[in-house]
């Protein structure tokens, strides 16, 4: 891999190394908060917060992290950012938190910040790490958000909960999906963007194990 | 043989290079309804034998007919007879084709009965085909392989298990889902672990569940509602069950329910050519239905004061709902299941267990067949991959000598 | 340097260092962010208790709403006000866990679902506390999937009933969970709990198919068990074992008085 340049490290996770569609991590938390896109929004801002900032103070102190113990100091410092934005999030948007629940506090175990400061903010500058972070954050928001687009507005007939679609319960037209309030439905959704992705960047199709033969001859049928 | 020099002058212009090389899947599935493949087996280890694909799929087809045409005039019957009470028939192009037709919606005349349910299957099953159809031509086109023909099966089997009063968008919405994820995205036939059909069924009914579920959906009439012998018994219990219905017409299929599920005899007729053909694995068949009997009985000995569902008897669990239906054409899908024989076996036992399950302690399903047959579609390879595994264990204790690689 | 990173001195120093840093970080922001949090739970709950009632609407000052709001303790089994408790810090849900302040309920009068109750509740009352426009009472019970909790207002006359809310409940989106929709609580306004003057037993029920009187509303479409979860829970929570004594205070005009009289010295602000 080449040096990482400012402006690579920030856009290649949105497409080209997207966290979630390549990698598949922090699934979990895209499965549960995308009903709705304020959710979505606010989850995406909360998860680009800490792995900006703890792939940044990681950078900052990579050279005196003591090997044996750096997975528990960067454990630390991403508990220590998540704490503080749940502690924000139920001061000034409660609402939102309520709704978030448990997932903001689950940003803990959400894979891409852990992964991105071990990978990423041990061996490179605080600034490019920074940067960095809010790539993947972004890389993370962008699917985030297109699931609940799709699952705001067909679950719900709304975008931002403002109504576009009618729906039937209020006197609308619309017949809302139930299958896109519930939250596997991100599954299907999740994989379809990856269809998409991959059928538009060919070279993130993974290698085939292994080929079946057309036809195979005697011997090689054995 | 007109029609086989007329295929044979086209079929230039579909092979490489020739006008309409993109639609070869086309030409070749309409070629192949007439004859038989052209390209036939010429290497080691098969089996030659005059049935393929297409006559599999074809016999399965018309295992479902007597399902199918009872189901339409059940469909109507059940209408017709609400409509006897007082209710107002549901109107618009369907009423103007009854009226054209039958000319009346008494629910004595086998024809009035027929037309009627007609209006309502036959739509269902013309865009379940169409929109099914565009979804299998398209990836046939785009990845170059044939058409095929276990679509016909699917399409059949979609359309009888819904009610007949579900909207066409529904269908369509849910076929796609059926044929896109439940198949087409895995690779195709042969390559899907979910059953298309009910995938796309499972789709609607989580999707749409006012339109597949509850008691206002069965009955083609404006405002009735008619719970299906299922829910009746779930809400109150085998007494108000047994009030309402007998037995017998729950087997021979005089109740509300999805088109084709309705009648277990006529199933079972299907059944019989299917196991008689040796189409369907009887092993499969048999390990459902001692799974729901086995099931069934040790809930009757648990009993319970507030579920009523335990109470109900294995016969009572074969006739009603889609037990039946999904025994018989959807279990025994080849794709799906597993594929050993010991495995089937397991793998019905799995399927029955869970239906009865499902159907008893579940307390928001009434029905139990369609999950319960998805999960054991999802557990068929890992149960094959036990049977592999002791086979080969078994056999490198009689030689003493490990499997050649053969990946 | 990397050697001397992972002497016994430096690592200790840098996991004690990190350790201070970030409790300071995080206490700070939990000490200085509390009062803000727990107004935010407080006004929560006021702007739920006050959209049952009708008297909230996006924009308005909840604290100012509020001031018309008194909230009183009372006793489930005699339907008498007291001040055994501070109706500000009394938890209704705690006391209903613990076995000295609630009760077991056996089976057949458990229809929603509880198990236990409480033996002393909070209810809310709108207006003047001694003739109170509305009465709100917390409702709780069992619907498909999970405990329903919620408020329902019933007007001064202890039988109308002026509204219903969800605040917490998990039932499947689009159809059980249209408990929540504005649409369906809408037709609670102006149903009666009972079906005449002297009967105990609430007629309120949700009923399939359209209601035809007063006392029906209609059901859920779609969700029978939720229904059947609504019907019974609020059945339960008008009926004496819930706030049935208490109601019928306001119910006969002759024990009016003597619930005024008793409350006329306790009177006191949130």
């Amino acid at each position: 891999m080449s040096a990482p340049t400012p402006k690579g490290v920030l856009t290649t996770p949105i497409f080209k190394n997207n966290p979630i569609a390549l990698q598949i991590l922090g699934i979990c938390s895209a499965l549960a908060v995308t009903s709705s896109m304020s959710v979505s929004l606010v989850m995406t801002l909360a998860v680009i917060f800490v792995t900006a900032f703890s792939n940044l103070f990681v950078s900052l102190i990579r050279h005196h992290i003591p090997s044996s113990i750096r997975i528990i100091v960067q454990m630390t410092i991403i508990a220590s950012l998540v704490i503080v934005v749940d502690q924000i999030l139920k001061a000034y948007a409660y609402e939102m938190s309520k709704q978030l629940s448990v997932f903001v506090g689950l940003i803990i175990t959400n894979c891409i910040v852990m992964g991105r400061a071990e990978g990423f903010a041990m061996t490179n500058s605080p600034g490019l790490s920074f940067l960095d972070g809010v790539g993947n954050g972004l890389g993370y928001g962008f699917i985030l958000m297109t699931v609940g687009f799709v699952r705001e507005l067909l679950g719900s007939g709304s975008v931002f909960g403002v109504t576009v679609l009618e729906t039937v319960q209020n006197g609308g037209w619309y017949v809302p999906n139930g299958l896109l309030l519930l939250p596997p439905s991100a599954f299907f959704i999740i994989g379809l963007i990856i269809w998409v992705l991959r059928a538009v960047n060919p070279e993130q199709i993974e290698e085939t194990e292994f080929k079946m033969k057309e036809n195979s001859q005697p011997k090689e049928a054995v | 043989m007109g029609i086989r020099q007329t295929l044979d002058n086209l079929e230039p212009h579909f092979h490489k290079g020739g006008k309409y090389e993109k639609f070869y899947p086309l030409y070749e599935a309409v070629d192949t309804i007439f004859y038989s493949p052209p390209s036939v087996t010429k290497t080691t280890a098969h089996v030659r034998d005059g049935i393929d694909l297409k006559r599999i799929m074809i016999t399965v087809w018309l295992c479902t007919f007597p399902a199918m045409f009872f189901g339409m005039w059940n469909a109507g019957w059940q209408a017709n007879l609400a409509i006897a009470d007082g209710y107002g028939a549901l109107g618009g192009w369907r009423e103007a084709i009854v009226m054209t037709l039958a000319g009346s919606h008494d629910p004595g005349s086998l024809w009035a009965n027929f037309v009627l349910g007609a209006t309502y299957f036959l739509p269902i099953y013309l865009v379940t085909f169409v929109v099914g159809g565009f979804w299998e031509v398209l990836f046939a086109v785009k990845r170059g392989h044939e058409v095929n023909e276990g679509f016909f099966v699917t399409s059949v089997l979609y359309a009888l298990i819904l009610p007949a009063t579900i909207p066409l968008w529904q269908v369509a919405l849910g076929i796609t889902f059926g044929v896109v994820i439940g198949k087409e995205i895995f690779g195709g036939t042969g390559k899907n672990f979910l059953n298309p059909a009910l995938t796309g069924r499972a789709f609607l009914y989580f999707a749409y569940p006012a339109q597949i579920s509850g008691d206002a959906v069965w009955v083609a009439a404006d405002g009735f509602t008619g719970a299906t012998p299922l829910s009746t018994a779930f809400q109150s219990g085998m007494a108000a069950l047994s009030e309402q219905y007998s037995w017998w017409d729950a087997f021979l299929g005089f109740i509300p329910g999805s088109v084709g599920e309705t009648s277990t005899l006529a199933i079972l007729i299907g059944a019989a050519v299917l196991l008689w053909t040796k189409i369907a694995s009887w092993r499969i068949m048999l390990g459902v239905f001692l799974g729901m009997v086995a099931t069934s009985f040790l809930f009757n000995l648990m009993g319970s004061d507030t579920n009523p569902m335990f109470a109900m008897p294995w016969y009572w669990h074969l006739a009603v709902g889609g037990f039946a239906f999904g025994m018989v054409f959807m279990a025994t899908d080849p794709v799906s299941a597993s594929m050993t024989n010991p495995g089937r076996l397991i793998f019905g036992i799995l399927i029955g267990v869970m239906t009865v399950l499902i159907r008893v302690v579940n307390p928001a399903f009434p029905e139990g067949i369609m999950l319960a047959i998805l999960f054991a579609n999802l557990f068929a390879p890992l149960i094959d991959h036990f049977f592999v595994q002791a086979n080969i264990k078994r056999r490198m204790q009689r030689t003493g000598v490990p499997a050649e690689e053969t990946a | 340097m990397a050697q001397s990173n992972n002497s016994i001195k430096k690592i200790l120093t840098v996991a004690f260092a990190l350790c201070i840093v970030c409790s300071i970080i995080v206490s700070t922001a939990a000490v200085a962010l509390r009062s803000k949090q727990q107004l935010n739970q407080e006004l929560d709950r006021k702007s739920n208790i006050l959209s049952v009632a009708g008297l909230y609407e996006p924009g308005t000052d909840i604290e100012e709403a509020f001031q018309q709001v008194t909230p009183r303790v009372v006793d489930l089994r005699t339907g008498e006000y007291t001040d055994q408790f501070d109706p500000a810090t009394y938890d209704s849900f705690q006391a209903a866990k613990d076995p000295a302040q609630s009760r077991t309920l056996s089976g057949e009068k458990d229809i929603a679902g509880l198990s236990r109750q409480e033996n002393y509740s909070t209810v809310y009352l709108v207006g003047d506390p001694d003739d109170p426009e509305q009465v709100i009472l917390p409702i709780r019970g069992q619907g498909l999937w999970g405990l329903m909790r919620g408020y329902l207002a019933v007007q001064g006359d202890g039988n109308t009933i002026e509204g219903i809310t969800f605040y917490s409940h998990s039932e499947t989106p689009g159809l059980g969970g249209e408990v929540d929709n504005p649409r369906w609580k809408a037709q609670w306004e102006g149903k009666e709990i009972y079906a005449d003057a002297d009967s105990a037993q609430p007629a309120i029920q949700l009923v399939k198919g359209g209601a035809s009187d007063e006392t029906e509303v209609d059901a859920l479409s779609g969700a029978s068990l939720t229904s059947n979860g609504v019907t019974n829970l609020v059945q339960f929570w008008l009926s004496p074992e819930g706030f049935g004594e208490y109601l019928a205070r306001f119910r006969s005009g002759v024990d009016r008085e003597e619930v005024q009289g008793a409350s006329t010295d306790q009177t006191e602000g949130a």
